[in-house]
């Protein structure tokens, strides 16, 4: 039974991930171009894009989690605010962490890679959803923390790139900087991962002798100016959110 | 130019000015953090009205590297 379960998840992995590449590319090469054509209005482009991004993710989840392939567990959803104005702030330990972010948080704003943009299929699909590039740190700042002052949410992985398993996470400043210049509603999430898969350094293709589960919990929002008020270092105020952070994704207090 | 640098990295950074020198680097020796690096651009954007690109801006690690990824007055 154990073996049974074992190769379903082989098969369902191998054969469920190249599927959803292919979908992927469907939606990018034929619907994107298409819609940004049809669609003029920048606006309406954004929202019809990002919808389609969320459904797709959604999609995914329910594909993965549905068939048992890996679990999906989301706690402390109803801390979102569907009017926006959320910084979402969330630990980083898998490949596909946006995708299930994405599948329960229709219209955000995120960061792409440089990269990404440049990519002619994927570039197409975040200009569409007009999403911010990381190509110019000081525009990326600024950028962040007006969309955030202008009521939308943005998703952030602090750490910037994967977490290295069983190392403390090592939180960049960027985040912490964005949430002070835009004096933002920081929603915390925590992200695990158990056992470890689609991790820093783990080639996507392997499937762990027991099903992985993921669990994303929701943390109560917090006011950065309240995490300041109860910061008495002479540092700057960004170290005072990354050591929040810090703690929260390390489960170092609550 | 060098002079500009060290005073804002003096008086905005809390850099101490005895351990400034053309080839200190900036993150490891001189302790600013990678926000830092940013404001310290935007200044001396305003200062000389030519802005360093982000690639260049990547590479750069004490101030000679700085004062090279300056685009020419």
């Amino acid at each position: 039974m154990k073996l049974l379960n074992y190769l379903w998840r082989c098969v369902g992995s191998t054969l469920f991930y190249p599927l959803f590449g292919v979908i992927g590319l469907v939606n990018c090469f034929l619907v994107i171009p298409l819609l940004s054509v049809l669609i003029r209005d920048r606006q309406r482009l954004q929202v019809i894009t990002r919808a389609l991004i969320h459904r797709q993710f959604q999609l995914f989840v329910l594909l993965s989690d549905g068939p048992r392939i890996i679990s999906v567990e989301f706690r402390g959803l109803e801390w979102r605010n569907p009017a926006g104005g959320q910084l979402v702030l969330a630990s980083h330990p898998t490949l596909i962490d946006v995708v299930l972010l994405l599948s329960v948080l229709p219209q955000v704003d995120c960061v792409v890679k440089e990269g990404v943009m440049r990519n002619p299929v994927l570039g197409a699909v975040a200009r569409a959803a007009n999403y911010i590039s990381n190509r110019d740190p000081e525009q990326m700042l600024d950028e962040c923390a007006a969309r955030l002052r202008a009521g939308s949410s943005l998703i952030l992985f602090p750490e910037g790139t994967r977490s290295i398993a069983g190392e403390p996470p090592k939180l960049k400043l960027g985040a912490a900087e964005i949430a002070v210049r835009a004096d933002a509603e920081i929603l915390p999430v925590v992200i695990r991962c158990e056992p470890q898969i689609l991790g820093k350094h783990q080639p996507w293709y392997y499937v762990p002798r027991k099903r992985a589960e993921f669990l994303l919990r929701f943390l109560e929002p917090i006011q950065v100016a309240d995490i300041l008020a109860a910061w008495d270092s002479e540092r700057q105020p960004r170290y005072a959110v990354n050591d929040y952070l810090y703690k929260l994704y390390t489960g170092n207090s609550r | 130019m060098y002079a500009r640098i060290k005073e804002i990295l003096v008086d905005q950074f809390d850099v101490d000015a005895g351990a400034i020198t053309m080839d200190a680097n900036l993150y490891d020796e001189l302790e600013i953090d990678s926000i830092d690096g940013v404001d310290l651009m935007v200044q001396l954007k305003q200062i000389t009205g030519k802005k360093i690109s982000p690639e260049a801006f990547k590479e750069v690690r004490t101030i000679r590297d700085l004062l090279d990824a300056l685009p020419d007055q």
